[in-house]
């Protein structure tokens, strides 16, 4: 379905090759992340597994040391049995849950609806004492049969968030999709992107002055401006997927490694600032807060180095990239105290 | 703030309670019970705990700050037991960052004290509980930044713990970052000049945790703050459920520990029943590229043109 046919160029020692997407041997690299089955189960598929499991051949064995006897393999059972009552009264009580969310959250989207309209969306934001400098959105790839779902969809996600990150006022926003559709082929989908954006940004700010970005893929060293010629912009995009993580890590590894050997780096001078340096140059800088548009959290191997002090948003049992979730991720962060060990 | 007022009698009203020695029974029994029950489903293997809020408690009841800290030592010792009653093989606290050398040294000094002490308590004799239970004590982090006479300590615990037959294990991250931590995997990994090539692999096994440690299942931290600071970056973030909890340490006690591990063997039973429903369906599509030459051979060929 997709092929890599692009030329990447590398002007950095230190970046990875293009083909190391597949470090992971059990997920492949086409296949959508699909997020854990369970995120939308219905009650009835609940309560049939949790049969099954009572008398399923898969269930966990007894322990099986020497002195089993009749007693602890029927105490076993009970204990199981109550263990999957509990069980099925969990289902209930998340069922009934998952149901409160949903109409809670249904009323937040009403509640705040920014109307593609800047203005409503800086009115909000002008409540709060803080806003970050850089926010990064782990954004989910759908089937492409589902609402929202495909590249389209991607795409389309991408602009809205692009609109609010602007209307706000936020000049730095990095997308985190886990199999990197667009930036594994970007000379078929970023044009489709600008497009997208540039339509989009129209909508909100009008057709006069379109606000200009820039949209970078760090992974294969490609930046792109809205306007040419103007390296200064109104909002800095980048595209992150699974490869800028510990692959770009261990990446930076070889090429130090490389290096000692020649004898032009001592083991001694790799510290976690030069670390960082050359991180931040190749992934790009440590997000302020991390906004998750899934029903659950899951880093999705999101970068390691540069999670470390970012602020974590996400909204129970939402699926959709909707406004209500972004403002309530900016006034968590406006209300967030920031105190490096202390 | 107004919830933990409110909570406070009744608190008191528990503690009282429980000193009922018949009631106090009672509720022990429950406790193994749940354990017990517990142990039958699928269990984590590997839970980390950031344990935020010993200073806010200490605050809010007006204590000094040390009670907040020994608070806090007490409810770890609670939920050790149950996670290793439960079947958890490694536990692994968040002791002391390395960014925690920017409080005052006075404090700083009275940490490092209550954790030897601590230590030494649950391994020092016989009938200690690490001694009891036969856990192994690890000390993960950068240990150039342990003052000698502590450090000699520590190491005498370790050294102490360390030849207990047992998959238990109980790492103590001190004084421990994230970032430190990977930059010291690849200094190892350059240092070794190994020829062969460096992967994901070669980085997982220079970590402090070592090749041997079970990937993370859950990672807890307490008193409502939503990051990670600095804490098992590397480990975290693939198949890792995050929970963040409202409670402050010092409250943090069996009921809380009891919820979490219910709510992640819940869905992880779910799950395992969801793959190996799928699984099943999935095996036959492996040899679907054998069809053509599985099939039996075709009659004759017989053509006008081609003789």
């Amino acid at each position: 379905m997709t092929v890599d046919h692009d030329i990447p160029h590398n002007r950095l020692a230190a970046r990875p090759p293009p083909q190391d997407v597949s470090l992971r041997p059990d997920t492949s690299p086409d296949s959508p992340l699909q997020p854990p089955s369970y995120a939308g189960r219905s009650i009835g598929q609940v309560c049939l597994s949790l049969a099954k499991m009572l008398v399923g051949k898969n269930k966990p064995a007894a322990p099986s040391t020497p002195e089993t006897s009749i007693t602890s393999a029927v105490l076993f059972v009970i204990n199981h049995t109550i263990l999957l009552q509990i069980f099925f009264l969990l289902s209930i009580y998340k069922s009934i849950q998952y149901l409160y969310r949903k109409v809670a959250l249904k009323y937040l989207t009403l509640a705040y609806y920014p109307n593609k309209s800047p203005h409503v969306i800086r009115d909000d934001v002008n409540k709060l004492t803080k806003i970050p400098k850089n926010i990064s959105c782990i954004l989910n790839l759908k089937h492409e049969d589902d609402e929202n779902g495909g590249i389209d969809g991607l795409i389309n996600q991408i602009s809205e968030i692009a609109a609010w990150s602007l209307s706000a006022g936020v000049p730095q926003l990095s997308i985190y999709e886990y199999t990197g559709l667009v930036n594994r082929n970007h000379a078929a989908y970023l044009p489709l992107l600008t497009k997208d954006l540039s339509k989009n940004l129209a909508n909100y700010f009008g057709t006069a002055s379109i606000p200009t970005y820039s949209i970078r893929i760090p992974h294969k060293n490609i930046i792109t401006y809205s306007a040419p010629g103007t390296t200064k912009v109104d909002l800095e995009i980048t595209l992150l997927s699974r490869v800028d993580g510990k692959p770009t890590i261990v990446e930076l590894t070889k090429t130090m490694s490389d290096l000692a050997i020649n004898n032009e780096l001592s083991v001694n001078d790799i510290s976690i600032d030069l670390i960082d340096e050359e991180l931040v140059e190749l992934v790009g800088p440590e997000p302020d807060l991390v906004v998750c548009f899934a029903p659950y959290l899951d880093l999705q191997d999101y970068p390691p180095w540069h999670i470390r002090l970012s602020e974590i948003y996400w909204e129970q049992d939402n699926k959709d990239v909707n406004y209500a979730v972004f403002i309530r991720a900016l006034k968590l962060y406006a209300h967030c105290k920031i105190n490096v060990g202390k | 703030m107004s919830l933990f007022y409110l909570s406070w009698p009744l608190k008191q009203l528990w503690k009282a309670a429980l000193s009922v020695k018949i009631f106090h029974y009672l509720v022990s029994l429950f406790k193994d019970g749940m354990i017990a029950v517990m142990r039958t489903g699928p269990v984590p293997k590997h839970i980390a705990l950031i344990m935020d809020g010993n200073r806010r408690y200490a605050k809010t009841k007006q204590l000094p700050l040390e009670e907040g800290h020994s608070a806090g030592a007490e409810s770890l010792v609670d939920v050790l037991n149950v996670c290793y009653k439960v079947g958890i093989e490694q536990v692994t606290v968040y002791a002391f960052s390395i960014e925690n050398f920017n409080r005052p040294k006075q404090e700083v000094d009275t940490l490092f004290g209550l954790l030897r002490d601590k230590l030494r308590f649950l391994s020092q004799n016989e009938e200690s509980f690490a001694s009891q239970n036969k856990i192994i004590i690890r000390i993960l982090g950068n240990r150039s930044m342990i003052p000698a006479d502590i450090l000699h300590d520590l190491e005498f615990v370790e050294a102490k713990t360390k030849d207990f037959d047992t998959k238990k294990v109980f790492n103590v991250c001190f004084p421990y970052t994230s970032r430190d931590e990977i930059a010291a995997a690849i200094r190892s990994v350059v240092e070794a000049r190994k020829s062969e090539e460096i992967t994901i692999d070669s980085l997982n096994a220079s970590m402090y945790f070592g090749p041997n440690s079970p990937p993370l299942d859950i990672l807890i931290r307490t008193s409502g703050h939503q990051r990670l600071s600095d804490f098992m970056l590397w480990q975290c973030n693939y198949n890792c459920t995050i929970e963040f909890v409202q409670t402050l340490w010092p409250d943090f006690g069996f009921y809380s520990i009891t919820k979490i591990l219910l709510k992640w063997s819940y869905y992880k039973a779910l799950q395992l029943e969801e793959e190996s429903f799928t699984g099943m369906k999935k095996n036959p599509t492996k040899h679907v590229s054998d069809i053509l030459k599985l099939l039996p051979p075709p009659p004759p060929f017989a053509s006008v043109n081609q003789r």
